[in-house]
């Protein structure tokens, strides 16, 4: 219940900064804010309350917290650290022609 | 087990971190390997046609590979059946030929952009035969990531807002993809497209709705379908007309596939009908698609026309796939034929007559028939394919989407094709006819050039005119083509064969 | 007017969480999948595998075919950078810090590169890895740029290095993969060479060259980047 609480408000907190903000990088800002709650809560809900997926020898552990959604946010993280790095980039590229960084210029994002 | 599939996957990826090996060096190896490599993938996908043709004219032709030797659901499979080949042999035939499109259109930074290219094939590839749902959101992300600086390649403000644009909903839409992944992993344990298909029936309904509905909202923001439909028109009109033609006419339909693939075999069409979910699919994509053609013919410049003119096809189609007959989804996969070939096409074809001419604008069209007669009678035959005329493809596949929607008996459907095919008529009419006026008064001066250079010219005009002649030539001989749409048709509508086949030994 | 909006903005995205929170609490807890790859994974990945980090066994043994992907996002996204920002003017910005910490960032590299090395070999035995220790890679070059002046790593490193670096990673990733094809019959399916008892360093078959590749890869696309971004800040500078 908590978990899915915090999830949906952190997630709606970048979804309310990607609407309202007049800056394109408090918008990628957003969208990271977006993926990081639902990294934050894919590890919450798969947690076993085991310990962590690494063993000492090679003796069978028993009680391990699920390593297959680690494994995907890593997967996930690395791609959200891309787009969000292009995305940079082409604010850098647009910044170049309008000296500005406000969303308004590309002629609202819903519109057109 | 047959290694060939994962060098459809292998051979372009490789080719991509290798030209900017090879481009230090010297650029004329980097022009062989990237001629080379293309063919290779190509005559990759045609060994794969001509070893199993037995197999696929009985229609149970299906390859499968499990990636590190980890049986399913362990580890990645890789699987190709009708319906991927299908698509594999439409993404080969129209890469091939826009890649050597761009040799002779792309003049400057030719090193970045054809590795960004192979690793869009790549991408395309890969989600095209993957048999897991991880593997084809990241394989998602790959193509969304890897397309996005070519919608930028103009590096003028209109590319660069069309880019942002372009590159923020398809996030957005990957995020809602993901977290569908994720219900999918905390209710089922398994991220295998036929382990889910076997169990996902057994679901409580709410759960399976979740699901649905992510996945929907997701793919429904990448394809561009009516509420998301307007990011679309300028992504796909910014770029040059080489990655326009990719865009509009290869990647959409990628996201199509995924679509008939998620939805027909791995979620099963079931839950969309249990849910009620499938009239409002139909009814948002013919709102779509009537919206697409009333935005085309509201606008003046030829790109976002055409780029609008996608939107209503794309309606169309997914609205023609999800009456789930065998009928409607082989008019679907026809339509998704016939569309690829036209709107390469017409893209290819623009390309050419817009170096003529100072602006998109339709004023500035004028005269520009002469330039090239050959060329822009293609185009007009394109043109009238696109509106439905008989002898062309686009009639065939037009025919059977309404004999699709009567045989439901879903008339608002056919009305919505009758009256999309009028008003396409005018929007394409328009253009012809200002191709084909005299300039009566001013110099001959009047085409300026816009790109000083035509890097090889016969190449440009000589694959345009192939595209055409291609419209034409499947569009007589369309019944030829029967036999894999219907194989096709026959793996969407039976997911038992699927699931067997995957974890059937 | 932009009150009302912000207000209608808020009430929307309140009553959606509403029903998202509503939907989400419905979903049962299921822990005991029928048939969950999950068992199957923490009981024999040791023994399967040899690593004894699970997560790593799985991203560059399981799901490979991912971290693959993965790594060509991010060669994807190096290659759409420069393709945008390449500009021929060289960087020159600031000369860096004062002298007292350019001397102890000298002596501190060597010991930063050897912890960036030891977290990527040892990917398979503690937390880490190479996409962890190809940040860390990235970072001293990035450090280098701020502590000695921008011109100093551009013209040691030209980026033609870094991009051989980039790509000859991500070869060495795909060679892995073919090698075997020939030894295993599948694509980057575990090799069993060099491999002695899990635990040690030289276990788990591929994984710590995957790693080794995957580093290098990840280390050299993020310096690509940062130098990328930070050449039009020298333009700008240079026309005023």
């Amino acid at each position: 219940m908590i978990n899915h609480i915090v999830f949906i408000f952190i997630f709606l907190l970048g979804f309310y900064a990607i609407l309202v903000k007049k800056s394109l990088i408090k918008m990628v800002i957003g969208l990271n804010i977006m993926e990081g709650a639902i990294f934050y809560w894919f590890i919450a809900i798969t947690d076993r309350g085991g310990i962590i997926p690494i063993v000492q020898s090679t003796q069978v552990a028993f009680n391990l917290n699920d390593p297959i959604p680690q494994a995907l946010i890593l997967t996930g993280i690395v791609i959200g650290a891309s787009t969000s790095a292009f995305l940079l980039t082409l604010i850098i590229e647009l910044n170049k022609f309008t000296d500005s960084t406000n969303p308004d210029q590309l002629g609202g994002i819903i519109e057109d | 087990m047959n290694n060939i599939l994962i060098y459809l996957v292998i051979v372009p990826l490789a080719t991509a971190f290798l030209i900017p090996f090879v481009d230090i060096f010297s650029n004329k190896a980097r022009k062989i390997l990237v001629g080379f490599s293309a063919l290779l993938e190509f005559s990759i996908g045609i060994y794969i046609i001509i070893s199993n043709y037995g197999e696929i004219t009985e229609h149970t032709f299906f390859l499968k590979y499990y990636l590190g030797n980890w049986i399913p659901p362990i580890g990645i499979t890789l699987s190709m059946d009708m319906l991927s080949l299908f698509f594999s042999t439409l993404i080969s035939v129209s890469l091939l030929f826009i890649i050597t499109y761009s040799i002779g259109f792309i003049g400057h930074h030719e090193g970045k952009y054809y590795v960004l290219l192979f690793l869009i094939w790549a991408a395309m590839h890969g989600i095209i035969l993957t048999g897991d749902i991880f593997n084809l959101d990241v394989f998602l992300e790959l193509m969304l990531i890897t397309s996005a600086p070519l919608v930028a390649f103009k590096r003028n403000r209109n590319g660069t807002e069309a880019a942002i644009k372009y590159m923020f909903f398809g996030a957005i839409g990957g995020l809602f993809i993901f977290i569908g992944v994720i219900l999918v992993y905390f209710n089922l344990g398994t991220l295998n497209f036929a382990d889910i298909a076997q169990s996902f029936s057994l679901l409580p309904l709410f759960s399976k709705k979740m699901i649905i509905i992510f996945f929907l909202i997701g793919i429904f923001i990448k394809l561009g379908i009516f509420p998301f439909h307007f990011w679309l028109s300028k992504a796909h009109s910014a770029c040059p007309s080489s990655i326009s033609a990719l865009l509009s006419g290869v990647i959409v339909k990628v996201y199509i596939y995924v679509f008939i693939r998620l939805f027909f075999n791995v979620f099963g069409f079931d839950i969309l009908r249990e849910t009620g979910l499938d009239i409002i699919i139909i009814v948002i994509a013919l709102t779509s698609s009537i919206l697409g053609h009333v935005l085309a013919l509201s606008e003046n410049d030829i790109k976002r026309m055409l780029a609008y003119s996608t939107v209503a096809n794309l309606g169309i189609i997914v609205a023609v796939l999800t009456l789930n007959t065998k009928l409607a989804i082989l008019a679907g996969l026809l339509h998704v034929m016939a569309h690829l070939l036209m709107k390469v096409s017409l893209f290819t074809a623009t390309g050419y007559l817009l170096q003529f001419t100072p602006s998109h604008k339709l004023q500035d069209l004028k005269g520009v028939a002469y330039k090239n007669i050959i060329l822009f009678a293609g185009f007009t035959l394109t043109a009238a394919g696109m509106i439905g005329l008989p002898p062309m493809i686009g009639f065939a596949s037009k025919w059977h989407i309404l004999q699709a929607f009567l045989d439901r008996s879903f008339h608002w459907g056919s009305i919505i094709v009758i009256l999309g095919t009028i008003i396409a008529f005018f929007y394409y009419i328009k253009y012809i006819i200002y191709g084909f006026k005299t300039i009566s008064i001013g110099p001959p001066e009047r085409f300026r050039l816009i790109l000083s250079v035509f890097y090889r010219e016969r190449v440009v005009t000589n694959i345009a005119i192939l595209f055409a002649i291609a419209v034409v030539v499947v569009g007589v001989f369309f019944k030829l083509s029967y036999g894999p749409i219907e194989g096709a048709a026959n793996a969407v509508m039976n997911p038992s064969i699927y699931i067997e086949s995957i974890l059937g030994g | 007017m932009s009150r009302l909006k912000h207000i209608s903005i808020v009430i929307i995205l309140a009553f959606l969480g509403l029903i998202m929170l509503l939907d989400l609490n419905k979903i049962p807890n299921q822990f005991e999948y029928a048939n969950s790859i999950y068992h199957h994974i923490t009981n024999n990945a040791v023994g399967e595998t040899g690593s004894l980090n699970f997560v790593t066994a799985i991203l560059y043994d399981y799901r490979a075919y991912d971290s693959m992907g993965e790594s060509t996002i991010i060669f994807g996204a190096v290659s759409g950078i420069v393709l945008l920002l390449s500009r021929k003017t060289l960087p020159v910005s600031s000369h860096g810090l004062s002298f007292i910490v350019k001397r102890t960032y000298g002596m501190l590299t060597p010991f930063i590169f050897l912890f960036s090395v030891y977290i990527i070999a040892h990917g398979h035995l503690s937390p880490g890895g190479g996409f962890q220790g190809g940040v860390i890679l990235g970072a001293i070059s990035i450090i280098f740029s701020i502590v000695y002046g921008s011109e100093f790593d551009y013209k040691r490193y030209t980026p033609t290095t870094k991009t051989l670096l980039e790509t000859s990673g991500a070869l060495l990733f795909i060679g892995i993969g073919l090698i075997g094809i020939i030894y295993s019959g599948s694509f980057l399916s575990n090799l069993n060479i060099l491999n002695s008892e899990p635990g040690s360093l030289l276990s788990a078959g591929s994984i710590p060259f995957i790693n080794l590749g995957i580093g290098f890869k990840i280390g050299a696309g993020l310096a690509i980047i940062f130098y990328s971004m930070i050449q039009k800040t020298f333009k700008e500078e240079a026309s005023l």
